[in-house]
């Protein structure tokens, strides 16, 4: 009997009835136009700027095949280097505080208060702003020759400081400008996933006779844990394509002080007529967006499991 | 129902477009957009500025030329990347607006038709042109585009302000004749005004500083690029003329941290006493100077950068109109746009009350164009304005790059040999790989 049962098992295990098999490919179907798209606007795009970055050749043809020359230039290229670090020192600039401040405005906000609705929507509006108006805005903010601060600053008897205009201030002043219009999706995904928090948790803490912290720390937190992971991976990957502020701020300058690498990119491919370079530049930045995300997923995957 | 089907046809039809056969000529420019103010004036004296003017120019030719239906794309300025973008896309426009330093690199690559016989047939001959614009245009011997103008920085002048810094003899400003003396005068101006002598475009902005730093390179006989493939700029002259704005930026003789709209808005309230900015302003200004009130009333000139070391020139560019080479142009379309170059020379005048300097010698020498304001103190610069080789390609991309480093060095963020350095490494690096 102990060698008769996976006899009579096994054929059911591994051949499924053919109705059921023609279901599974019939539902196949339904992911279809998306998986269409995906390899046809992702994938292929993909290899096709990996291909690129091993040719030498501008918009209207390529000229050579010059394999990994493209690369071994780029980690040698001064500017290209700047480039990448000021794009991780805007992404440590940006990234934790979106996700604190993200977090923070949420837990203050999660109410049903009418006064919570509003201030929910008001940190949530600068986010539908396009970048031109934005950085405009904070421009006018920012001008050492009229601008707000400067205006302040003198009221105070102070001399104006040209934040855009120092190579120690322009990329906490774009940080800013960025955290300002960035806040209200972090502060969302935070909203959504308190909301998810069972109430029986937080009332057995009062039972308890738990503090604000304690219950912040022992419930709400952990409770919250995954949305924090899946913000901090949304930031990196976003903050990581820094490209429309500093074009619009800045110009990268100065001094390079907040020339990141995606406006490198753009600079090389369409100012400079070399997409190879630009294109190798782009597959750099695709690793290192890669990694980050991965390195903190696994981290965080690490911690849930213990 | 039959009657009724009938009607909903007739009245589908009566929707659509009515049947247009006149030849389309697609026009692509930058000089801005104005169409809410002269979008139908056709009266192109009227005009003012470079992006009226050149709305009344294509109005007027629509207009007289019936047969012929002008699409004008407006682009952002440059509008290079739209261009370039549109050239692989083969959807080139019949004619466009192009720096003359960037010619070359469309020439290069095949994208822009020669027009030595397009313009023998409308009766342009580019002998008539002075050097900077004929120089514009002429790659290996061949023409490749008509000349709008040639452009160029120019000390724009606060006459009220030069009075009260004593600096006004005759009439007219005085002028330093080498680096000392500008020194000197920028400093007995601030003493004596309480103001910077220079108002500039200094924050997000690097065209100023290149267009000084080349100009005061040229006038030392500095040859940055004598070989058009290899830049050097690691010279005593290129130091020189570095260390001459460091000395003005560590003296407080220049306002600092304005952008461009800030500086044009200062000057125009009377931050300082020269604005350094091109031949496009001269028509603002001199309205300025019109107005009963504002710190320009009464007291606006306007002249070529001063000769402040051997030799007497400018760094100059220019606009031109190039031809996309386009396959499927048809015989109609190019005629089109021929007729539209015709037009536009036989208007160069009314184009050079924008203030850009026209590139008809005749017309430079004409009473009529000598009779506008300020045109006797910029003709010099028919002979004075100087672009750079046309060998050198990328010019756009290197004028950024020359930019950056130049106001890194007079920042103070870089020590001038540095900044040297690393703009002729940046700068061959993308020669080498052209």
């Amino acid at each position: 009997m102990a060698t008769a049962l996976p006899q009579q098992v096994a054929p059911v295990a591994t051949h499924p009835p053919r109705g059921r098999r023609a279901a599974g490919w019939a539902n196949a179907l339904f992911v279809l136009p998306y998986l269409a798209m995906f390899v046809a606007m992702i994938v292929v795009p993909l290899a096709m700027g990996m291909w690129l970055s091993t040719t030498k050749g501008d918009l209207f043809g390529v000229e050579a095949h010059v394999g990994l020359a493209n690369f071994t230039r780029l980690f040698g290229d001064p500017i290209f280097l700047e480039t990448v670090g000021n794009t991780f020192y805007f992404v440590v600039l940006t990234v934790p505080a979106l996700t604190l401040i993200g977090l923070g405005l949420a837990l203050v906000l999660n109410t049903p208060a009418r006064w919570a609705t509003v201030l929910r929507t008001i940190f949530f509006a600068s986010t539908v702003l396009s970048v031109t108006v934005v950085t405009l805005v904070w421009r006018l903010v920012f001008l050492p020759d009229g601008g707000l601060l400067a205006v302040i600053s003198e009221a105070l008897g102070k001399t104006p400081i040209a934040f855009l205009n120092d190579p120690e201030l322009a990329m906490p002043a774009i940080a800013i400008t960025t955290i300002w219009w960035c806040i209200g999706l972090p502060m969302v995904l935070f909203l959504a996933a308190l909301q998810q928090v069972p109430r029986e948790l937080y009332e057995a803490a009062a039972l308890d006779n738990a503090g604000r912290w304690t219950t912040l720390r022992r419930i709400t937190l952990p409770a919250i844990s995954r949305t924090f992971v899946l913000v901090v991976i949304i930031e990196i990957i976003l903050q990581f394509q820094l490209f429309g502020q500093p074009q619009l701020m800045t110009l990268g300058g100065p001094n390079n002080a907040t020339r990141p690498i995606v406006l490198f990119i753009y600079e090389t491919g369409w100012r400079q007529w070399e997409l190879g370079y630009a294109a190798a530049a782009a597959q750099v930045l695709f690793a290192m967006i890669l990694v980050a995300a991965m390195a903190q997923y696994v981290v965080a995957s690490r911690k849930g499991a213990q | 129902m039959r009657a009724l089907v009938l009607l909903l046809a007739l009245l589908l039809a009566a929707c659509g477009p009515a049947e247009d056969d006149r030849t389309t000529l697609t026009i692509q420019r930058f000089f801005g957009a104005c169409e809410a103010e002269y979008g139908a004036v056709t009266d192109i004296a009227a005009a003012q500025g470079e992006c009226g003017i050149m709305t009344a120019i294509i109005n007027r030719f629509e207009a007289e030329n019936p047969d012929i239906r002008v699409v004008e794309n407006i682009v952002f300025w440059p509008g290079y990347d739209q261009l370039t973008a549109q050239l692989a896309s083969n959807d080139a426009p019949d004619l466009v607006t192009m720096h003359g330093s960037v010619i070359s690199d469309y020439q290069a690559r095949g994208l822009i038709e020669p027009m030595d016989a397009d313009l023998a047939k409308i009766g342009i001959a580019p002998a008539g042109m002075t050097e900077a614009a004929r120089a514009a245009i002429t790659i290996d011997g061949r023409v490749w585009g008509l000349p709008i103008d040639t452009w160029a920085p120019l000390w724009h002048i606060n006459m009220n302000l030069f009075r009260k810094a004593g600096l006004v003899r005759g009439g007219r400003p005085v002028l330093p004749s080498s680096p000392a003396e500008l020194i000197a005068q920028a400093e007995q101006f601030e003493a004596r005004t309480g103001k910077p002598y220079f108002v500039q475009g200094a924050a997000n902005e690097y065209a100023g500083f290149t267009r000084n730093f080349y100009t005061f390179l040229m006038q030392q006989n500095g040859e940055p690029f004598a070989d058009p493939r290899r830049a050097d700029f690691t010279t005593p002259e290129a130091a020189e003329a570095l260390r001459l704005f460091k000395d003005i930026y560590d003296r407080d003789l220049t306002t600092k941290n304005q952008d461009y709209s800030a500086a044009v808005a200062g000057f125009l309230k009377g931050d300082g006493g020269v604005f350094l900015v091109g031949t496009w302003m001269v028509g603002d200004f001199q309205a300025a100077s019109e107005a009963e009130e504002g710190a320009l009333s009464g007291g606006y000139a306007v002249v070529p950068y001063p000769q402040l070391y051997a030799r007497d020139v400018t760094f100059a560019d220019g606009h031109n109109w190039v031809m996309p080479a386009d396959p499927d142009r048809t015989a109609a379309e190019h005629e089109a746009a021929l007729r539209f170059l015709a037009f536009f020379s036989r208007h160069a005048f009314d184009w050079s009350r924008t203030g850009h300097l026209p590139v008809y010698k005749a017309m430079i020498d004409s009473p009529r164009w000598r009779a506008l304001p300020h045109r006797d103190a910029l003709a010099g610069l028919a002979t004075s304005a100087a672009p750079l080789p046309k060998g050198v390609r990328r010019q756009f991309p290197i004028e950024t790059i020359v930019g950056q480093e130049s106001a890194a060095a007079i920042s103070g963020a870089k020590p001038i040999p540095t900044a040297l350095a690393d703009m002729e490494r940046r700068v061959n690096d993308i020669l080498k790989n052209l």
